[in-house]
């Protein structure tokens, strides 16, 4: 029957059939070229406009200036293109229920804890040479391990082979030796600064601040409506919520939470930015 | 509508299963002797033995005596028909069901020939699979068991289609000897002279009761293409499992490695036959003498192939240090799913899966298997207990332009339930960490220690109170705030009820 149907097929719709199938099969197997965040202003900055794969990016900084979240938002869109992505946690400080917000298939990543702390640079590299993973992420914060320089060749080696991208998040005290150094600073309450440190492709020392709100789409900004920025203290005088002592009432009748909600959640926070004494 | 079966017949099954699993026997001389009254005598003569003059039923003695550099071995007819049945598993990509025939031959339902190009395809395709698991078979497709099991065993063909009610004539030609079940029978008719089906067959039935009885009347029947037996089903085990003694306990990887493949090859294919594919697997090592030594081996992805399987057993080996030799190997599949298959689109290789099972075992060898995982959420009001370690086994992978279609239809993902997006990346181990705080005179927090150093509050956000499980001997009452902290960033710390004290929980790092 499909014997029958090609012989009397339009000689000229099977050429164009066999040309698709010719510009199929050039077609590049790899459709990504870089992983981008998915924030403007810090894709702007990086050359090629995410980071980019087949190399070593080097997010150095504080441990809570924001470095995790930007890396997991590269790995989110590798999950996004149905690609895997594997997280090599030195510090085992990694916390899940923070990653699916960023857009991170949970059942897409792979977490390695290594028992040992020389394990894991081989870890990560055991994970880029595999060629299964589009992005190894490799945290080093306050794990102590300073990589060698033939442990970085080998790193950016593997990555260049193997097409992945490996995300290097090192502390601000051990600086690495990326490809691409980001060097990701909290700039006070506002957000995080980030400065193309190295770079091959171009644009060192271009800075760019990100609000903290970017970071986690949704998430309440702590920035409020208002204008008034949050680098000066809380107010002093009058604390909207102040702390106060648990009375034995409380423990005999169960704890109120704060408007009345029993524990657990099942009330909506109050605002954070009215905690702060900020503007609505 | 009547039947059709198709009988597959592999001639010496014992002995061409032994010389699948030891190629150095291929054409020497080989007998597979059996313990009769006991005395030791020959059940299966391989090609090369029975040239040199050796016959079944031989004494094992007369056979040494016959050709000195006789190699022979002990046939455990359980084992063979475990074995056969294993194989017969293979074949249930093409046939519904199959009934054992031991020790050589097993029928199968060819009633899913139209699937296949036809019955001529079908028998085609049978006698490949037979020849892919290394074995020399002959296939005949009838509408009868005893017709296709008889040109099977004693007819000349080797893949043969008999068209129903054209059983009579094709059995017309082959000898009396294929009425295997009624020697009786046998023996008389060739006291009358008779020498083939076709002969009895051409006989009365009248003739045939007066002389030989009801016997002799089924055994005609047979031949006249009546047999009315039909095809029972045989009950697929449970558990697929191979289990393989070893000729002599081995101490070394690579003969090892050499039986496992065989071993694995079968129990791909009998997966592939039930169309389902391996997710867990174990591989127990019978040490001798000190027993079982078990290597538990985990897929990330399902699958069905050998060599896959084969260097993820390589890979969990090398670092196995063994304190015996092996004896046996049994090879269990603990947990299975549906093989759906995989589709090629274009040149696409499915390479990244196997790239993917083994840096899997090599981390899995070298660093253990708790190392490796997949986070899953769990139902708890208690942060720290909020997530828990899970096997990784991401979706299979779909070849290019499915992926792309499937890209292209994604629906967004649902949002987040609010409390989650407040939730820091970094969390330390347990409860956290107490921290040293200084408050102002109103009780606000001013600064706090935290990771070496003094910092500033900069900014606060909170509180978010998490309680519960007052039911249980460990209840929790905390105040989490989000705090800006000077050279930091932002921190979750949380002030315990009743104690009063702080605690730095995380980081949104």
């Amino acid at each position: 029957m499909a014997e029958a149907s090609a012989a009397g097929a339009d000689p000229a719709v099977l050429e164009r059939l066999r040309e698709r199938i010719r510009t199929l099969q050039a077609a590049p197997r790899q459709l990504l070229s870089v992983l981008r965040t998915g924030l403007a202003p810090v894709d702007g900055v990086l050359p090629g406009g995410g980071f980019p794969l087949g190399q070593v990016v080097e997010l150095w900084g504080e441990p809570a200036s924001g470095r995790a979240r930007l890396a997991f938002r590269a790995i989110a869109e590798a999950h996004r293109a149905l690609r895997l992505a594997a997280w090599v946690d030195g510090p085992r400080m990694l916390y899940p229920p923070a990653l699916p917000p960023l857009g991170v298939q949970l059942d897409q990543l792979l977490v390695v804890r290594p028992p040992e702390a020389r394990q894991l640079a081989w870890s990560a590299l055991q994970l880029l040479r595999s060629g299964a993973f589009a992005a190894v992420g490799l945290d080093l914060t306050h794990t102590g391990v300073r990589l060698s320089p033939p442990e970085s060749r080998r790193l950016v080696d593997a990555a260049t082979r193997s097409g992945g991208l490996l995300l290097l998040l090192t502390p601000a005290e051990a600086p690495a030796d990326g490809t691409l150094r980001l060097h990701v600073m909290a700039s006070g309450a506002r957000g995080l600064r980030l400065e193309v440190v190295r770079s091959r492709q171009g644009g060192t020392a271009r800075v760019v601040d990100v609000p903290w709100e970017l970071l986690t789409p949704g998430a309440p900004s702590d920035l409020g409506a208002g204008s008034r920025g949050l680098d000066a203290p809380p107010v002093p005088t009058e604390p909207s919520l102040p702390f106060r002592r648990v009375r034995a009432s409380d423990l005999r009748n169960g704890l109120i939470g704060i408007q009345g909600q029993r524990p657990g959640r099942d009330l909506p926070l109050p605002s954070f930015a009215q905690a702060l004494g900020v503007a609505p | 509508m009547s039947q059709r079966v198709a009988y597959v017949h592999l001639p010496r099954f014992p002995v061409q299963r032994r010389v699948l699993e030891e190629p150095a026997l291929a054409s020497q001389p080989l007998a597979l002797v059996h313990d009769a009254k006991g005395t030791l005598r020959v059940a299966f003569a391989s090609g090369a033995a029975q040239r040199e003059g050796i016959r079944t039923g031989m004494t094992l003695t007369a056979a040494r005596a016959l050709v000195p550099a006789l190699r022979d071995g002990r046939v455990d007819a359980v084992a063979e028909v475990q074995a056969l049945s294993s194989l017969a598993e293979t074949f249930l990509r093409f046939s519904p069901a199959f009934m054992p025939s031991p020790p050589d031959g097993l029928w199968l339902d060819a009633s899913a020939a139209s699937l296949f190009g036809g019955e001529l395809g079908l028998v085609d395709r049978l006698e490949a699979q037979a020849r892919a698991a290394g074995f020399r078979a002959r296939v005949v497709l009838a509408s009868e068991l005893f017709t296709a099991r008889a040109l099977a065993r004693f007819g000349a063909g080797t893949r043969v289609c008999v068209d129903p009610g054209d059983s009579e004539r094709a059995l017309a030609g082959l000898p009396l000897q294929a009425l295997e079940d009624a020697p009786d029978v046998v023996a008389s008719l060739r006291a009358l002279g008779l020498s083939t089906l076709g002969e009895l067959g051409a006989l009365l039935p009248t003739q045939v009761i007066a002389r030989l009885g009801a016997q002799g009347l089924r055994a005609q029947r047979r031949v006249r293409g009546q047999d009315g037996s039909r095809l029972l089903p045989a009950a697929l085990p449970e558990v697929v499992e191979e289990v393989r003694t070893l000729e002599a306990p081995v101490e070394s990887l690579e003969p090892l490695l050499f039986s496992l493949k065989s071993s694995l090859d079968q129990l791909s294919a009998r997966l592939r036959g039930r169309q389902r594919a391996a997710v867990r697997l174990t591989l127990t090592l019978v040490l001798e003498p000190t027993g079982p030594f078990a290597v538990p081996l985990a897929l990330a992805r399902p699958t069905t192939d050998p060599k896959l399987l084969l260097d993820l057993v390589r890979h969990r080996l090398e670092s196995v240090r063994l304190d015996a030799p092996v004896a046996t190997l049994i090879l269990t599949v603990n947990e299975s799913c549906d093989d759906r298959g995989q589709q090629g689109v274009l040149g696409d290789a499915p390479a990244g899966d196997a790239a993917l099972e083994t840096v899997l075992a090599r981390l899995a060898t070298a660093l253990g298997p708790e190392a490796l995982g997949s986070p899953v959420l769990a139902d708890d009001h208690r942060p720290e207990a909020a997530h828990a370690p899970g096997p990784f086994r991401p979706p299979r992978r779909e070849p290019g332009m499915f992926a792309e279609a499937r890209r292209a239809l994604a629906v967004e993902a649902p949002l987040p339930p609010d409390w989650q997006l407040e939730r820091p990346v970094r969390l330390l181990a347990g409860e956290g960490e107490p921290i040293d705080v200084e408050l102002d005179r109103l009780g606000a927090l001013r600064s706090a220690r935290v990771l070496g150093r003094r910092r500033a509050v900069l900014a606060i956000a909170g509180p978010e109170r998490l309680g519960g499980q007052w039911w249980s001997e460990a209840p929790f009452q905390r105040d989490y705030y989000r705090v800006h902290l000077e050279g930091l960033g932002p921190a979750w710390l949380y002030r315990r009820a009743g104690e009063g004290r702080f605690y730095l929980h995380g980081l949104f790092d």
